[in-house]
């Protein structure tokens, strides 16, 4: 794969993330005094951080792919 | 009608008050304003990978102890591969109201048998890795700005990196913009071979949405780009030889949704990823977990995991020869300029199941133990170019986590 074609792709994934979007704005805002729920602590993306670290850690060294969620990953020499 | 439509505005407007009185708890959760008290964490990992050995491959060079064989694996002897003991604590400490610090130390010591080509020739391997990092964050009524620095050593690998990530909320705080980027500074001096004397450099952005879109869910679209360069290579590998460029995207989709309607109060949390990189890597992750609240403070999240890929463009399979005597190693053809042998570069598919319990203990302590158990075959992955002659590889994971708020 050369970078003609990963830029393709990142182009075409970045018009459908805006296109869903768009078609996601249609709807009632959720009012502040409605986010009970959505303040719980699963219903958040950040969830249990050292867990999150040690499970990207394993696949990153066991897997092809890595990335995705964040930035600032250290790397690591990893067998 | 005038008094009774002044009456009823008058009852929607105390309502609204009323409403809008209880909110400062609710929306600083939500808003991520600057935590109202900080944390402790300590979680501790066990991790142990095992790979079968395929009928005829008894030659390999060293044995590890027989991890007494899986289940998914039946038919094939299996033998311990790499056990990881770590160790993590973490701590987020609120700053005068607007401000955050939050450290993360972890210590980990490595040690096994690893293969120096396909799934034979193993060698032995024993490594401490050390690494600390930093944020500091500061809150804005509608958005935060936050950078990070971190160091990671082992005996032959050193990483620096630095980052700073930023996002900005609505107006109505239903949908956050953010924007990251990080620089990875790595050096690489192999123990087994002292004249390499390597770096790595990596550039990575993120452009990210999250959308708050009913009261019980919310999404989020990231876009990840990183830009690479340097010693890719694995110097503990023998026939590796790779591209000293290595760029990759990545596009993740992620949906929490909480059930109120049902009784349950559960949620659910699905994941998917694709991604992609200049060695011709394509893989897509799907990740899906459930959170179930019990009685007394308990809760129990299952867990699944599936992940595909297909093969770098200079992988070379196993070869005919290979697959009937593991000790004669494919040599690379004198044209190929990159290759490479790396299992973890062929095409596969890997299959998670795991379990997380959890107990609120009282206010402030937080307790949790998590097993997960990983599964990783070539017939398993999506694309054709599977290598039958790489064996199935497994491990288990075992994370006990202890919390406190302060």
């Amino acid at each position: 794969m050369n970078k003609k074609m990963l830029r393709k792709s990142a182009h075409h994934i970045f018009l459908l993330i805006l296109l869903a979007l768009s078609g996601c704005s249609i709807g009632q805002a959720v009012q502040p005094w409605e986010k009970e729920s959505l303040a719980r602590p699963e219903m958040t993306f950040e969830g249990d951080q050292l867990d999150t670290r040690y499970t990207e850690h394993i696949y990153s060294s066991k897997e092809g792919a890595s990335g995705g969620a964040g930035v600032g990953g250290g790397g690591c020499g990893c067998n | 009608m005038t008094s009774v439509s002044t009456t009823r505005s008058t009852i929607l407007g105390t309502t609204l008050l009323a409403a809008a009185l209880s909110l400062p708890s609710l929306q600083s959760a939500y808003a991520d304003a600057a935590p109202e008290r900080g944390v402790v964490s300590l979680k501790y990992l066990d991790y142990q990978d095992s790979q079968s050995v395929l009928g005829n491959s008894i030659t390999d060079t060293v044995s590890g102890a027989s991890s007494g064989g899986s289940s998914l694996s039946s038919g094939y002897g299996s033998q311990d591969r790499i056990g990881v003991h770590a160790g993590s604590v973490m701590a987020l400490i609120p700053v005068a109201g607007v401000w955050s610090v939050g450290t993360t130390y972890t210590s980990d010591s490595v040690s096994g048998a690893s293969p120096t080509y396909h799934s034979s020739g193993l060698t032995t391997m024993k490594d401490l890795r050390r690494a600390v990092d930093v944020q500091l964050t500061r809150y804005f009524s509608r958005g935060r700005l936050s950078l990070g620095t971190g160091y990671s050593s082992e005996s032959d690998y050193i990483s620096r990196v630095l980052s700073l990530e930023g996002s900005v909320d609505t107006v109505d705080k239903n949908t956050r913009f953010t924007l990251g980027g990080s620089l990875n500074d790595d050096s690489i001096n192999p123990v087994s071979k002292p004249t390499i004397d390597e770096k790595k450099e990596i550039v990575s952005g993120l452009i990210g949405v999250t959308k708050v879109m009913t009261k019980q869910d919310i999404i989020q679209f990231n876009l990840g780009y990183s830009n690479g360069s340097g010693y890719f290579t694995d110097p503990y590998k023998s026939e590796d030889n790779r591209p000293r460029h290595r760029n990759s995207m990545t596009a993740l989709a992620r949906w929490n949704h909480h059930f109120d309607d049902n009784g349950t109060d559960g949620t659910a949390r699905l994941s998917y990823r694709y991604y992609l990189d200049t060695f011709g890597i394509r893989a897509h992750t799907l990740d899906a977990e459930y959170v179930q609240p019990l009685r007394n403070g308990w809760a129990v999240t299952p867990l699944l995991r599936l992940y595909t890929q297909n093969e770098a463009d200079f992988y070379l399979a196993v070869s005919a020869a290979e697959k009937l005597d593991p000790t004669r190693q494919r040599v690379h053809a004198a044209a190929d300029i990159y290759y490479t042998e790396d299992q973890r570069l062929s095409a596969f598919g890997a299959l998670t199941l795991g379990l997380k319990v959890s107990k609120q203990l009282n206010q402030d302590w937080l307790v949790d133990v998590k097993y997960e158990r990983y599964e990783q075959r070539s017939e398993w992955s999506v694309s054709s170019g599977d290598d039958k002659g790489i064996a199935p590889f497994s491990a288990r994971s075992i994370q006990v986590g202890l919390s406190r708020a302060l």
